[in-house]
């Protein structure tokens, strides 16, 4: 059998940060698991996108009932916050790695809380919808496939801030209380970067190509 | 730490880009332009509002060059070869019983 | 405590309960021999839900015991409705593409080998790996439920076709609960795939041992990883594809449900889908599946027959090329279970093409297996028989998608029993031997036993001849023109054809009976069979370099350094004709001195 100990002279020096031993990337594993885990989800968002956009060509009469005011203003106030919020998550991070606890802390209280206020601000949306008459198959307007969409994917993405902001706030206790690293507050920035930018696809093809003009 | 902390200019100007193409997307929607045209306009915008905040809210401007390798391609590959399912949605709009 | 750039190493103890030990273990080798088990018994139930089909298609009269307490509505008597026929096919295709061919290949072998074979103590992240085990095993329970929900299982097939998998119960039995259950089931499935195959990246890129690089990397563990990446993508859209369905059937959306539908006399209130959207979503799923399928199995023969041919893997870096080339390759395709939907003649050979091209690959690694066995000292173990087999029947199979890959002959041919051959061939039968393969090859070092060779030949001979028997009589039934899905033959131009059907059934029970010896083979020997040595193979990688079966964290808390890659075999190095992966130089020298 080998010996046991490493036999310094035969060891390949060849191979660098490809060579074994150390991660070729130089991320924590969990940072480049995050990164996994929003490219199959950005994945998934795509497709239910692109469902959406192939029964939207294939429609004959796809409604455009968002007025300026309410609707595109609040969708453009909704959009403001989630980049706010991604702003804020930044600085979290930005905390975490320069060692202010507290700070970090904070930073992530206050994404959380433009989280809520997104979803409230879409929830009070998704309201005044369904008081006007837009269910998932019907709606006063054109098409019945425009509810179905709208809400599929509004409610997905709705969902994911709202996991986010449950995610966020854990992290912000563990790394309050010195459970979790800076690394933590990281990986929890990727996802709920990829929340906003999934927001930034879902506006315009929802929101401004349905805008009544 | 795993990463330096990243520029407050930095974290301003993304945001402060982000703002203006948003404005700029909204102005657009109520433009009078053709459907395909405001389309991939609306899609460009997205598309580098989305690689602003991967490259550097994200970070992923400053890893090593083989994660931005690893993870970009594929997934732009993936996007790409999905575009091969709209012949059919055209096709079904132009098959559609005039009315219906 | 990470700086993002050395490996952390798990420092676990053993763990001593019961159920941290063999239910929620967190050691990758426990959670593969679940993955295995689960597989086991999932294709035992396919198994037996195939012998109900192929006995209903020759002997549709003769009663079948107890199946009338399963189902009394499905089969009265004991003969089953030509509804409940496809409720069983449904399943035998659910169970098997999905918990048999998607589970064990990667989740099974990978898991448990994968690891050791870079010199890790275990996975990346042990918990989620639990976590994608459990949540792959609740997906079983929920599909298996629903034999015994009312109405039964969907009967939409296991590619769940709208509108029939998206109207509800309207549309005939199994398609209420029955297919929100299926639908459920396959979501869960998703989410544990998509756990898994996240934790085989991250595990194969970070927790490499030194001197380990990627092209020192066993082909058996390039498999996994690329059958990582292939999962990855793709079950990210089969996993928004079921949500969409579950809408469509419990939220009243309507995305694949087109308008002015009348089922059973009842309007339907769903308008302005597409059933076509489904199937691109499914299919573009459902391409890189079938590779998911394979690609694990042609990295494990590409372990295999090096360490029984005593010669090194031809074209170790050709075969890495064809790996990644098909599974670029597989995400063009998807179109090729889509030629007769209608689609224009120029989609359609778009499609073609690639299908076409991803036989060159394909080809040349068929060329490099025979490559690296000509020649060779052929050592005839079980193992090395069902890789032989693999190259006959792959190609075999293979063979058959030449000829559906061209749109003018898939015409006539899709939904024949042509298609139902050729996939067989290829996924039934092929990928199953490159498990086999890998079961007889890797069973010493899971159990610490050796199988009984003499049942494992008898049971190789006779399942290498039957299959054959059973899946090439369909290529030309298919080309007779012979329908597939249908529950009875009732055509003057299918009556020439039954006494075929009638020779297939008959040795598709006798191969099934013939399981049942591998079967009591593997569990017979895991209390009787002969210990086994570290190394009974002969052979490099670093899984022969631990005792059989290893200890807890692999390596017994050493950190091995690899010098050299897998294939040194043929390597004349003192009295032994091969070299370890992590033998260091100097006790070369000291040996050849």
């Amino acid at each position: 059998m080998a010996s046991k100990e490493v036999v310094a002279s035969g060891v390949d020096a060849s191979g660098g940060i490809w060579g074994g031993g150390v991660r070729p990337f130089g991320v924590p594993s969990k940072k480049l698991g995050m990164w996994l885990f929003v490219i199959s989800d950005a994945l998934t968002f795509s497709v239910v996108i692109f469902a959406y956009g192939y029964l939207r060509l294939a429609a004959a009469d796809w409604p455009r009932p968002f007025l300026f005011v309410p609707s595109i203003v609040n969708a453009s106030v909704m959009t403001f916050v989630l980049m706010t919020s991604s702003v804020t998550m930044v600085y979290a991070v930005r905390s975490a790695q320069l060692g202010l606890r507290k700070a970090s802390v904070w930073w992530l209280c206050a994404t959380v809380l433009c989280g809520v206020i997104f979803d409230v601000l879409h929830l009070r949306e998704w309201a005044g919808l369904i008081k006007e008459g837009v269910r998932p198959l019907q709606n006063p307007w054109g098409t019945p496939m425009f509810g179905s969409a709208f809400f599929s994917l509004t409610g997905l993405h709705m969902l994911h801030v709202t996991i986010g902001i449950i995610y966020l706030l854990a992290v912000a206790a563990m790394f309050g209380s010195s459970k979790a690293t800076a690394d933590d507050v990281e990986v929890s920035g990727l996802y709920w970067h990829f929340v906003d930018l999934v927001w930034m696809f879902i506006f315009p093809l929802v929101y401004l190509l349905s805008a009544h003009r | 730490m795993s990463s330096q902390a990243i520029a407050r200019n930095i974290i301003f100007t993304v945001w402060g880009s982000l703002l203006a193409m948003t404005a700029v997307e909204v102005f657009l929607a109520y433009e009078n332009l053709a459907l395909k045209l405001m389309f991939s306009l609306l899609i460009g915008i997205s598309v580098l509002k989305a690689s602003l905040i991967v490259a550097y809210f994200m970070h992923l401007r400053y890893e090593r060059r083989g994660m931005i390798w690893t993870l970009v391609p594929a997934f732009v590959f993936v996007l790409i070869m999905m575009f091969g399912i709209f012949p059919d949605s055209l096709r079904l709009f132009h098959m559609r019983v005039p009315g219906h | 405590m990470s700086d993002g750039v050395t490996p952390v190493v798990h420092h676990a103890h053993a763990p001593t309960s019961f159920i941290r030990r063999y239910v929620f273990s967190l050691d990758h080798k426990v959670i593969g021999q679940q993955y295995y088990m689960l597989a086991l018994f999932s294709v035992f139930i396919g198994m037996l839900l195939s012998w109900l089909v192929r006995i209903h298609l020759v002997w549709a009269k003769f009663p079948i015991p107890l199946i009338s307490h399963l189902s009394p509505n499905g089969a009265p008597g004991g003969v089953i409705t030509p509804e409940y026929y496809l409720s069983l096919l449904t399943l035998h295709g659910t169970l098997m593409v999905f918990f048999v061919l998607t589970t064990a290949p990667q989740s099974g072998f990978g898991n448990y080998i994968l690891p050791i074979q870079i010199g890790a103590e275990d996975m990346a992240f042990p918990t989620l790996n639990m976590l994608s085990f459990w949540t792959t095993f609740v997906a079983l329970v929920v599909l298996v439920s629903t034999f015994f929900v009312k109405d039964g299982p969907p009967i939409s097939g296991w590619t769940a076709y709208p509108p029939l998998s998206a109207i509800g119960g309207d549309a005939g039995p199994g398609l209420s609960l029955g297919q929100d259950l299926w639908a459920i089931s396959i979501a869960l499935f998703c989410i544990g795939s998509l756990m898994g195959a996240l934790n085989f990246i991250v595990t194969t890129l970070d927790m490499r041992c030194r001197g380990m690089l990627l092209s020192r990397m066993p082909l058996s563990t390039w498999g996994w990883l690329i059958t990582a990446v292939l999962a990855l993508l793709s079950f990210a859209v089969l996993f928004a594809a079921c949500i969409l369905l579950i809408l469509d059937r419990n939220a009243g959306t309507s995305f694949f449900i087109p308008g002015g539908l009348i089922v059973s006399e009842k309007i339907q209130p769903h308008s302005g889908g597409s059933p076509l959207l489904w199937q691109h979503l499914f299919w573009f799923f459902g391409h890189p599946e079938v590779y998911i399928a394979i690609v694990p199995g042609w990295g494990i023969i590409s372990q295999i027959l090096p360490v029984f041919a005593r010669k090194p893997i031809l074209g170790y870096k050709v075969i890495l090329g064809c790996l990644g080339s098909i599974a670029g390759l597989s995400f063009m395709v998807w179109g090729h279970h889509m030629f007769v939907s209608g689609m224009s003649p120029y989609s359609g050979f778009l499609f073609s093409v690639p299908t076409l091209i991803i036989t060159l690959p394909a080809t040349i690694m068929t060329l490099l297996w025979l490559g690296t066995v000509w020649g060779g000292k052929l050592r005839l173990t079980t193992s090395m028989l069902f890789a032989l087999a693999f190259i006959s029947v792959f190609v075999t199979g293979g063979l058959g998608g030449m000829f559906l890959a061209q749109p003018s002959l898939d015409i006539y041919l899709h939904a024949t029993y042509f298609v139902v051959g050729h996939f067989h061939m290829v996924m039934g039968v092929a990928a199953i031997f490159a498990m086999l393969a890998g079961t007889y090859f890797w069973y010493p070092k899971m159990f610490g036993r050796m199988l009984n060779e003499t049942l494992g030949k008898i049971h190789f001979w006779i399942t290498f001849v039957g299959v054959y028997a059973i899946f090439m009589p369909m290529h030309f039934l298919g080309l007779a023109g012979n329908v597939r899905r249908y529950s009875e033959f009732t055509d003057d131009f299918l009556q020439p054809l039954i006494p075929v059907h009638k020779f297939i059934t008959v040795c598709a029970l006798a191969v099934g009976a013939t399981q049942f010896i591998f079967l009591f083979n593997v569990f017979w020997s895991m209390l009787k069979g002969e210990k086994a040595p570290d190394n009974p193979w002969d052979a490099t990688s670093l899984e022969w370099s631990i005792p059989s079966p290893p200890p807890f964290d692999n390596f017994d808390g050493k950190h091995p350094v690899v010098y050299r890659g897998p294939n040194e075999y043929g390597t004349p190095s003192g009295e032994k004709d091969f070299e370890m992966q992590a033998t260091p130089p100097a006790e070369i020298q000291r040996r050849t001195i």
